[in-house]
């Protein structure tokens, strides 16, 4: 059988012309257009385009906070004179750093986070408006005026809720892999682009949680937040609103241990 | 064979023996650069572009039925956060941090996974049963580490869902 199977073969080769290389051809240019289609048919979904390279943390400290403090003018109308806000809604920016307030700017500018408000506000900015906003609003103490009489959105945090919110605050959930809070937005430890919660409103926090959870809100880079409020209860997400919508934020949280 | 035959060979034997030696201690073998293709990866632009962006993460099954899995670890949460692989089938994982150390150790098993920051880290797994794991991390990572865990679901072939291109399992798939 072998030796039959060589002799045609090579009568082949010598008959006609050999159109082995087309089938070759056929089958690369195949393969070729199947992988370009299966690359083309996953588009990427970019969260920010904001990365804390060397570059981008240099630019976003670059702000004057003088002139930061005259644009901030613009704000005060919403954010409230000194970053404290009177609107529930509407978060305070009063002492929160340099890098938060940037890339929240930056996404509004870029379409990645959507308001109605903030988009067209960030992106009649500059980049050096938004740099010297940034060092402005970083500047400012994180607890209004003692003789600031202006009526702030205080949440009383139910007594029931307050035990579960600073046992997440200061041990998160081991048994389904909620870190602490207080590890990434202060007082224990801080990372760049985390809002620090030591004073913010209550509202907004319930609300932006919210947004993570069902994903209307979707630019955090490498998703921390959306997977963590998804698994929060609704519960919990009120009772972490109410912690630091009260401003119990800057202590580190103390476990009532009541659960 | 005389004596000094014998010393170049036992040398040879050690020099090769350390190749298999550097998947456990991380070390950086130019050889193996050449030989396995670069795994450095920038740990600040992984949502940016490449294989870590978020609609990439998770379970990609290829057209021969093998299976791999995507994941990011970062201080602190496995991304995504509950991973679905189908039971007795070789699993091939990459891994990579976009922070500090972390370790990714599947409770119940022997796999510990070491993930650094800028590196690529790879491993194959295989669950032969199937059941819930839980996933957690074994290097102290920051004030978070001891929350840092999340769940691998091993379900049978046949429940394992079908995807289709560019789609990635998990749990919430099932």
């Amino acid at each position: 059988m072998r030796v039959k199977g060589e002799t045609v073969r090579r009568n082949k080769r010598q008959g006609g012309y050999d159109w082995s290389f087309l089938w070759l051809a056929v089958a690369v240019v195949a393969t070729g257009s199947m992988m370009l289609v299966a690359s083309d048919s996953v588009p990427e979904r970019i969260p920010s385009y904001v990365s804390w390279t060397p570059e981008t943390i240099a630019a976003a400290y670059s702000g004057d906070d003088f002139r930061g403090m005259l644009l901030a003018k613009r704000c005060e109308h919403c954010h409230g004179a000194e970053g404290f806000s009177d609107r529930g809604s509407t978060p305070n920016l009063a002492g929160i750093d340099r890098l938060t307030i940037w890339k929240e700017l930056e996404d509004f500018r870029s379409r990645k986070r959507t308001s109605r408000v903030m988009e067209p506000i960030a992106e009649s900015l500059s980049s050096r408006d938004v740099a010297d906003l940034v060092a402005y609003y970083a500047r400012l103490p994180v607890f209004a005026d003692l003789q600031d009489n202006r009526n702030f959105p205080q949440a009383r945090p139910d007594p029931s809720h307050a035990g579960m919110a600073s046992h997440l605050v200061s041990f998160g959930d081991g048994g389904r892999g909620i870190p602490p809070c207080q590890s990434c937005h202060g007082p224990v430890a801080y990372r760049p682009g985390v809002p620090s919660l030591a004073n913010q409103n209550g509202e907004y926090v319930l609300s932006q949680l919210e947004a993570f959870a069902g994903g209307t809100r979707a630019n955090d880079i490498n998703m921390p937040m959306r997977t963590i409020s998804s698994l929060l209860t609704e519960d919990e997400r009120q009772a972490l609103a109410e912690y630091y919508g009260a401003g119990l934020g800057l202590q580190p949280g103390s476990s009532s241990g009541a659960r | 064979m005389n004596w000094r035959k014998l010393r170049i060979f036992i040398l040879t034997v050690l020099a090769l023996a350390l190749i298999p030696a550097t998947r456990y201690y991380q070390i950086d073998v130019p050889l193996l650069h050449f030989l396995k293709g670069s795994r450095a990866i920038d740990p600040l632009t992984l949502h940016l572009a490449g294989e870590f962006v978020e609609n990439n993460l998770g379970t990609e099954q290829g057209a021969d039925g093998s299976v791999t899995v995507r994941m990011i670890a970062q201080q602190y949460l496995f991304v995504p956060h509950c991973i679905l692989v189908p039971a007795g089938v070789p699993v091939h994982l990459r891994i990579t941090s976009a922070d500090a150390v972390h370790s990714l150790a599947f409770n119940g098993t022997d796999y510990n996974v070491k993930v650094l920051p800028g590196t690529i880290s790879e491993a194959q797994l295989r669950f032969s049963n199937p059941g819930d794991f839980k996933t957690v991390c074994r290097e102290f990572c920051g004030a978070g580490h001891y929350a840092m865990r999340s769940e691998l679901k091993v379900v049978p072939r046949e429940q394992f869902p079908v995807l289709r291109a560019g789609e990635r399992g998990n749990c919430a798939a099932q």
